[in-house]
């Protein structure tokens, strides 16, 4: 690597990829070149960045100014500009959604400055397919020192003592996982690593392995070593492909590197590691249904005991562990569980990566201490609802976990607190919603999720679930009934109590949760027949109130029915007749003018046209 | 006049209706009440003259001789026949028998009036081309034993190593583009497992597919951002412009529909990919807008 005055980082995230970030640094090579700027200026590609909603996105070091949604039309006025005559872009800098004005440096951007890196601590700085970037940010440091200075022992009762739990979802305690592990005897054991992220809304551990593979590569040595373990695999599925196709590529380097393979580091130690692709389930985030899916059979779960720590894939000793708790070892061998203590709460230690998305400012991936109040993610980094709207509710855990409404968003992110309002910390997925979602059709929407993904083991949830969905979908067309709701609380404590798996036993609690706190928008589907969110198509009626409209026409521009009329600058109506109720209207007035009324004002909206008619006639 | 469709039943009502809704759709029908009679009218009419028939629609169990024997005999006498058969009584074998027989499709009764107009229009347009493919080439059976033998590399390349189903069912699915019957057939003799096992494995995973997929794959992510985003209007505007269902293909075999579950690109919400290219932010109003670039291909 030669030395450059300056450095110009490029997200090569899954986002910033598909917004065209591999054109900019092509457009961006070839303008340094020709003003033969080339030895002067380097280009470095990092793996996710985080900010994915403002992407491509690219930081111009040493001084970190953040350029977004950049095109390569940018590019020449970037290098004239800034790179050239010393003056950074304005216009391409990132605005602040609250104060309104231009934040020219990464770190003084709350998105990123309310974040504590740990687990994402390489993310945007190394280019992910070099093992020497990695290297030189202490990479491999905590592997060498768990290989030659620890015994097993050590390492077990290091990670005990940092109080880290599985990130995966469940929140079990790594280092007891570990230890009983550790102590079965036997000569065959296996080191596994879940990057089968499954649920929906959650990007974080395609995240870490796409910009930093080798932390992966390294918390399983480190895991290998406590238990024992000669064999690593990592599930990724099958939708990651630049996940995959990076892990390969680290593999690859450690074994050239000595890092894995035969007598690592000296040591002694043998640890080989193979990426194995998932096909597309589910369940199969579920442990026992991993080790089933890696045997190449349906992914289907077993019941426990016995634990897999004692017998688990190919019935030998096996741990699971995934990809974001194994990014948090290094740190803890490397600084101690003290370290790793000085952030978080007592029994929920250390940082927790969430994926921040939905009716939010800015989406993307974010690390924070755990005990951080929901309040402070969704406004101080998310920087509030989109289009001033205002927020409705936090979905955490994805089909397993729950919607947090506003009265709760003081609520601490730990793994007690947020299970007592419902919802799960779960594997990091944190959807935003707004007024302009309706819950019971979020309710369905994972319903449908989990009828589909349901491995059809257990009746109550291959059955139950589908009931329960149809229930649901009957409430959104308008064909609910007194008693559907409790009939549906009551078929969710059934689930909970009689399915084998987790995917069962927390399948009902996206019902469960939006009916305690949302149980008026239930009953005005149910008794009204009224969506008051304007989702549910039967049970909502567009219409304008003409003592707010000013007659602007914004409406009728977009309504691709063209049958918003009046003059301008009167108050216009819709034509009921063939309105085919897309909310388009509803999404282009900026007064407040078009309602979402009942699906039976429809009706009468038509039979009042027609006596109008029949008048002037 | 579409085309001349033969209709062979032993119900009389079933005739009466399928020259009713057939005749008034423009094809000239002509019908048999038994399958002997029918091949005498057959054997009336050849295949060069005007009056040869395009389709022949017939039932399974008619007396004299069942709707399998008959197809059998049709196809010796003329291959490009367009062979559709309905059943009131629909089993494993007879679809098996009648697909070998390379029909155009097995119809259970009752069937509605658009079905059958439905079959008909596709029949036809099968007629035509097999007629065009005859006439240009020979059989081809080469790409058969070339593809079985690219099977078996794979195959051998995993073969003895545990938990190989999956990886051996992935790279197959990549070289054919799907995972017909007959692909996992051959899969399960290469590897000596049980065809159930493999079909197991095929049919509890997303990822696999038994239906082929068009030139261009559509997949519209419906993970939790990409459906408060309104993802389901786009996935339905999708399906209305094509006229099919999701793991469907197109009758021009160009455009396929997929779902998928998150595909992890949150930022980008409503997330639709087609083929390779990722299409991020998709304003549901302009999502056919997506499928202009790729109409021309």
């Amino acid at each position: 690597m030669g030395n450059y005055r300056a450095n110009l980082v490029i997200c090569g995230g899954t986002g910033c990829i598909a917004g065209g970030g591999a054109k900019i640094r092509d457009a961006m090579q070839a303008e340094l070149a020709a003003r033969g700027l080339e030895k002067e200026i380097g280009i470095v590609m990092t793996g996710c960045n985080g900010f994915c909603a403002q992407g491509p996105i690219m930081t111009v070091y040493p001084d970190g100014t953040f350029y977004e949604k950049l095109t390569p039309a940018d590019v020449p006025l970037i290098v004239e500009e800034h790179l050239l005559k010393g003056r950074p872009v304005e216009k391409l800098m990132h605005k602040d959604p609250v104060l309104k004005r231009a934040v020219p440096a990464m770190h003084d951007i709350p998105f990123f400055n309310l974040q504590v890196l740990r687990a994402l601590r390489n993310k945007g700085l190394i280019d992910a397919e070099k093992i020497e970037e990695y290297i030189a940010r202490d990479g491999y440091m905590a592997a060498a020192k768990a290989l030659l200075q620890m015994t097993p022992e050590q390492i077990v009762s290091e990670v005990k003592a940092s109080g880290l739990r599985g990130r995966g979802g469940a929140g079990f305690p790594t280092g007891v996982k570990w230890e009983l592990c550790a102590r079965v005897q036997g000569d065959v054991k296996y080191i596994l690593c879940n990057g089968d992220e499954g649920d929906p809304g959650a990007f974080m551990d395609r995240s870490v392995m796409e910009a930093d593979p080798h932390v992966v590569l390294e918390g399983m040595i480190i895991a290998a070593r406590a238990i024992g373990a000669h064999k690593g695999y990592i599930y990724v599925r099958a939708e990651y492909p630049l996940a995959v196709s990076r892990l390969q590529m680290a593999i690859d380097q450690a074994n050239e590197y000595g890092l894995l393979g035969k007598n690592i580091l000296g040591s002694g130690f043998d640890l080989d590691i193979e990426i194995y692709q998932g096909a597309g389930a589910f369940v199969c985030g579920e442990e026992t249904a991993l080790m089933r899916s890696l045997e190449g059979k349906r992914g289907m779960p077993i019941p426990r005991p016995p634990f897999p720590a004692v017998q688990g894939l190919w019935k030998k000793p096996t741990v699971l562990n995934n990809v974001e708790t194994y990014a948090n070892i290094p740190p803890i061998i490397l600084n101690g569980a003290g370290w790793f203590r000085e952030l978080g709460i007592e029994k929920s230690a250390g940082t927790k990566v969430f994926a921040l998305t939905g009716a939010i400012n800015n989406i993307g991936l974010i690390e924070v201490p755990m005990g951080i109040p929901l309040r402070k993610i969704i406004y101080d980094i998310g920087g509030g609802i989109k289009k001033g709207r205002q927020f409705k509710a936090v979905q955490l855990g994805g089909p397993s976990g729950g919607c947090i409404p506003k009265e709760l968003l003081d609520t601490p992110v730990t793994y007690e607190d947020i299970t007592q309002t419902g919802a799960i910390v779960g594997s990091g997925g944190m959807v935003v919603m707004d007024e302009s979602n309706c819950m019971v059709s979020v309710a369905k929407f994972f319903l449908e999720f989990t009828t589909d993904e349901s491995c059809g083991k257990c009746p109550p949830c291959r059955i139950g679930t589908k009931i329960m969905h149809g229930k649901l979908k009957d409430i959104t067309e308008g064909l609910g009934k007194p008693g559907d709701i409790e009939l549906l609380q009551d078929l969710a404590q059934d689930i909970i109590n009689t399915s084998l798996c987790g995917l069962g036993q927390t399948a009902p609690n996206p019902v469960l949760s939006t009916i305690k706190y949302f149980r008026d928008e239930y009953e005005a589907h149910i008794n009204e027949g009224w969506c008051k969110a304007g989702v549910c198509r039967p049970l909502t009626t567009f219409y304008i109130d003409a003592s707010k409209c000013i007659g602007c026409g914004a409406c009728a521009r977009v309504c691709p029915q063209k049958t918003v009329s009046g003059e301008k600058k009167k108050p216009h109506s819709i034509d009921q007749s063939g309105c085919i109720k897309c909310r388009s209207c509803y999404e282009a007035c900026k007064f407040g003018a078009v309602k979402i009324g009942p699906g039976s004002l429809k009706q009468k909206l038509l039979e009042e046209a027609e006596a109008a008619k029949g008048v002037s006639e | 006049m579409k085309g001349n469709v033969l209709v062979v039943d032993d119900e009389p009502i079933v005739l009466k209706s399928c020259e009713r809704i057939l005749g008034a759709e423009g094809y000239s029908v002509s019908v048999a009440a038994d399958p002997l009679k029918a091949l005498e009218m057959l054997e009336a009419a050849t295949p060069e003259a005007k009056d040869g028939y395009d389709i022949v629609i017939t039932d399974l169990k008619m007396p004299g001789m069942n709707g399998i024997d008959f197809m059998r005999k049709l196809r010796e006498k003329d291959p490009t026949l367009s062979l559709v058969l309905i059943t009131g009584y629909p089993s494993q074998e007879s679809i098996r028998d009648a697909l070998a027989l390379g029909i155009v499709d097995y119809l259970p009764k009752p069937f509605s009036p658009a079905i059958l107009t439905g079959v008909a229009e596709r029949a036809i347009e099968f007629k035509r081309r097999r007629a065009s493919h005859d006439a240009s080439a020979g059989g081809g059976g080469h790409d058969e034993d070339e593809m079985a033998a690219k099977l078996d590399t794979i195959i051998q390349k995993y073969k003895g190593k545990p938990g190989s189903l999956i990886p051996v069912l992935q790279e197959s699915q990549e070289l054919v583009g799907y995972l017909p019957p007959a692909v996992q057939r051959h899969i399960a003799r290469g590897l000596n497992v049980p065809v159930s096992e493999v079909h197991g494995v095929v049919s509890f995973y997303s990822f696999f597919t038994m239906k082929p997929k068009g030139r261009h794959n559509i997949r519209v992510c419906l993970g939790t951002a990409c459906y408060v985003k309104r993802a389901e209007e786009i996935l339905q505007k999708l399906k209305d412009r094509l006229h099919i269902d999701i793991g469907e293909v197109t009758k021009d075999r160009k455009f396929s529909l997929e779902s998928v579950r998150c595909l992890g690109a949150c930022g980008l919400a409503p997330v639709v990919v087609v083929d390779k290219d990722t299409h991020g932010s998709v304003n549901p109003v302009q999502a056919l807008d997506i499928l202009k670039k790729y109409e021309e291909s």
